[in-house]
């Protein structure tokens, strides 16, 4: 230490602990951009890093990941106290989710914040998929964020998945079946999914692994790719090169405190929303009963298209969708090629006719329920 | 031939032919699946010459018992030469007239039905119905036994290939009953199983498969068939409709009805075709007795403004519970309220048989009242989640303060660094 500390609990902690390396290791999963030097006092490190200069580039909106933590901190504090009264059986689910949303004081403020921050945290990983797309975010030196960013919105999407199935009201069951059709339509994959989930059909063993898979695997997987996201930041730095003229430079200081007041505003959103606009209660599922209207989640409704609607065996479907998967995640290795600048228009107007297919392939998917 | 020699030849036979044996069985072997042996245990040597009747026989219940070809037919089934078979004791085919004398030379025995505990009383039922009666004055062209029982294949009526078993009465009685030609000719009512098969009654026989719903013989009886005269109807149908009986006897229906001469249930809801009693026809149906603009017409068009306001006050609690359940709030109590409120309502039908107003409204009244607090307390509780709009909106009062002065901190931080 370069410096002796003064008296007081912070000075008391110090002499006992390394504070600079815990800090140093929360911030890992977000909101610093440039290493620390574990080796100096916490008031030292945190005096120097306020004043840090800071692009302006660092606003709305190229600090979704940022959001992505933030609401990801949020799923996870109300997950666990959600989880004190779930009880992830088939006789049990409903009720105990009952309880929670009825008989619980704030039960239902608790488990709306849940959903409508899932809602929420599934628009910001996507929308932050597209908007590394669109400045070109996936060439090199930045194809590890980017396979971050991919694997981030998978795991959030396979949690939203899962999460539904949780609480076996009749809608979210029904569409866990279209969803998992699809699943176990894709060649090796299906197969594989159904081996890990316990079988094609939904009962106690699938609930049972839905749970675990919800509540522990992915949120330590998002965690990892998280960490993984900030670590690779730190090391290849801002894309500020995207945004020439947006060379202000502010303190860290003051970034810091724009993302505290969109995070006010955000948790405002969310209580309005959670309030005006509640998730209905719906029935217990049955699984002998299928009521109408029944649609895979949104974000599945294309790849439902795909398979159900799609010319061909369901395997050379099933094939495809994998190859598009792949081609989504390969895209650092293979765009650079079709479009050598990094503002090409080109793969800019590929990517906008690749989104405009997905929406019509999920509106047909939508307008498929019928069948 | 004594019993004794009878269960010896049987016996004797049955070591014989051991295979013969699974025709005992009816229920195991369809009749006719198999070639038709040349004796058997029932039948005797009988089958050799009629072969037809002897595999119909075999499927019956008879043939299980000590009962064979001789019990009705008379005769010897040992011998295969006709002069001997058709010799000493034949009776051959009995006399259509004959047959219910015959059937209860064993059936009215009761030394012979006790083992079975069968009831003996059959045959002097039979002797008080319409079919006996007229027998009894000799017109043959009447039902007997085997006219609904048949005659060699005779089954338990608990048996569902039976001609007796519950869903095949009103087959079994249509087979003449439901011969128009043959109806009006013996002066008889020609329409009566036609009505029947358009009935709630026979809808809830066939379509809805239950077989405790009233045939033919819920009503008219069973060996004593007759139709049940005015002053009987309502105990008739009373036997299943207790609740709507007990109204209709306290009533001045009841009265009115026996001294007019007019058959009570019958004269409102039909005999054979009876229709779902829906409760709408409350307000059209006693003009067509008492005439339209009568008293009786104001009453009946009041009771069934009761029963409507009532019902509509339920579906309006039942849809608010529907509507707490979505949010949700705890509705169990409420669902047993309405529940409760349900059967005052469904109590209120019956009680419309009263044809008087107070009975009905006091029924119904209750059920709105039950109906009209769940919905106020409901309405109450959907109020409550206002609070929450409420909390919410202090909430961002809080919040944008927060923002403010978070604001100020950026700008002062913007200035200071």
């Amino acid at each position: 230490m370069s410096e002796v500390p003064r008296s007081g609990w912070v000075a008391w902690l110090e002499q006992r602990i390394n504070l600079t390396e815990i800090f140093s290791f929360l911030t890992h999963f977000g909101f610093v951009y440039t290493p620390i030097d574990t080796t100096r006092p916490l008031s030292e490190v945190t005096r120097e890093l306020a004043r840090q200069p800071i692009p302006t580039y660092a606003r709305w909106p190229r600090v979704l990941g940022l959001f992505a933590a933030i609401l990801f901190a949020l799923e996870v504090v109300t997950g666990v106290l959600l989880a004190y009264y779930y009880r992830p059986t088939v006789d049990a689910a409903f009720d105990s989710t009952r309880t929670i949303v009825r008989d619980l004081p704030l039960g239902w403020f608790i488990h709306q914040l849940h959903a409508w921050g899932a809602w929420l945290l599934v628009l910001v990983v996507v929308v932050r998929l597209l908007r590394l797309f669109w400045d070109g975010l996936y060439r090199a030196p930045r194809e590890l964020l980017w396979w971050c960013a991919v694997a981030m919105a998978w795991l959030v999407l396979q949690s939203d998945f899962t999460g539904k199935l949780l609480t076996w009201d009749s809608r979210a069951y029904w569409a866990a079946v279209r969803g998992m059709e699809v699943v176990f339509a894709l060649p090796v994959v299906g197969p594989v999914m159904a081996f890990l989930l316990g079988g094609r059909v939904i009962n106690d063993d699938v609930l049972i692994r839905f749970y675990v898979l919800h509540a522990m695997v992915l949120p330590v997987g998002f965690a990892a790719f998280l960490y993984l996201t900030f670590a690779s930041l730190r090391r290849v730095g801002l894309g500020t090169e995207t945004l020439a003229p947006a060379t202000k430079v502010t303190s860290f200081r003051e970034h810091l405190y724009g993302m505290w007041i969109m995070t006010t505003v955000m948790f405002g959103l969310l209580a309005s929303l959670a309030v005006v606009l509640p998730f209905r209660f719906g029935s217990a599922a049955d699984p002998y009963s299928t009521p109408s209207g029944v649609r895979p989640p949104w974000y599945m409704l294309a790849p439902y298209a795909v398979i159900e609607g799609g010319p061909g065996p369901r395997w050379v479907l099933g094939l495809f969708l994998l190859a598009v998967a792949f081609a989504v995640l390969l895209l650092p290795l293979w765009a650079p090629r079709f479009a050598p600048d990094r503002l090409d228009r080109r793969s800019r107007i590929a990517g906008i006719a690749a989104f405009a297919l997905w929406i019509a392939l999920s509106v047909a998917g939508a307008l498929m329920e019928g069948r | 031939m004594k019993p004794v020699t009878v269960a010896a030849t049987l016996t004797a036979i049955a070591l014989l032919a051991p295979t013969t044996l699974a025709f005992a069985q009816p229920a195991a072997t369809a009749p006719g699946t198999q070639p038709p042996q040349a004796t058997s245990v029932a039948a005797g040597r009988c089958g050799v010459c009629h072969p037809a009747e002897r595999v119909q026989f075999e499927t019956s219940r008879h043939a299980q018992e000590d009962v064979h070809c001789v019990s009705c037919h008379g005769g010897n089934d040992k011998s295969l030469d006709q002069a001997v078979a058709h010799g000493a004791g034949f009776i051959g085919r009995p006399k259509h007239g004959d047959i219910p004398k015959l059937c209860a030379s064993c059936h009215a025995d009761e030394a012979k039905m006790r083992p079975y505990n069968l009831p003996v009383d059959q045959y002097a039922l039979y002797q008080t119905s319409g079919h006996g009666r007229r027998l009894a004055k000799g017109d043959p062209r009447v039902a007997v036994c085997s006219d609904c029982h048949g005659a060699h294949d005779i089954l338990p009526p608990s048996d569902p290939a039976s001609r007796v078993f519950s869903v095949n009465i009103p087959k079994t009685c249509g087979r003449c009953h439901g011969d128009s030609t043959l109806m009006v000719r013996e002066r008889h009512r020609p329409d009566a199983y036609r009505e029947y098969l358009a009935s709630v009654h026979a809808h809830e026989l066939f379509d809805r498969g239950n077989p405790r719903a009233p045939t033919c013989v819920s009503c008219h009886g069973v060996h004593g068939a007759a139709p049940p005269g005015a002053g009987d109807i309502d105990k008739v149908c009373g036997q299943c409709h207790t609740a709507e009986r007990r109204y209709f006897t306290a009533g001045p229906h009841k009265q009115g009805m026996v001294a007019a001469g007019l058959p009570e249930c019958v004269s409102c809801h039909s005999h054979h075709n009876i229709r779902i009693a829906e409760p709408q026809r409350l307000s059209v149906l006693c003009s067509t007795c008492h005439g339209e603009h009568s008293p009786q017409e104001t009453l009946g068009g009041k009771m069934w403004t009761e029963y409507r306001q009532a019902s509509a006050q339920l579906d309006q609690a039942a849809a608010l519970i529907t509507k707490a359940d979505a949010v949700p709030i705890q509705t169990d109590d409420y669902r047993a309220r309405l529940e409760e409120a349900r059967t005052y309502l469904r109590e209120a039908l019956p009680a419309a048989h009263a044809v008087s107003e107070p009975t009905v409204a006091a029924l119904t009244s209750r059920a709105r009242s039950v109906g009209a607090e769940v919905a106020s307390e409901i309405y109450g509780k959907l109020g409550h989640l206002q609070a929450r709009k409420v909390a919410l909106v202090v909430l961002w009062f809080y919040l944008l303060l927060t923002v403010l002065v978070l604001r100020r901190f950026q700008k002062q931080a913007a200035r200071k660094d």
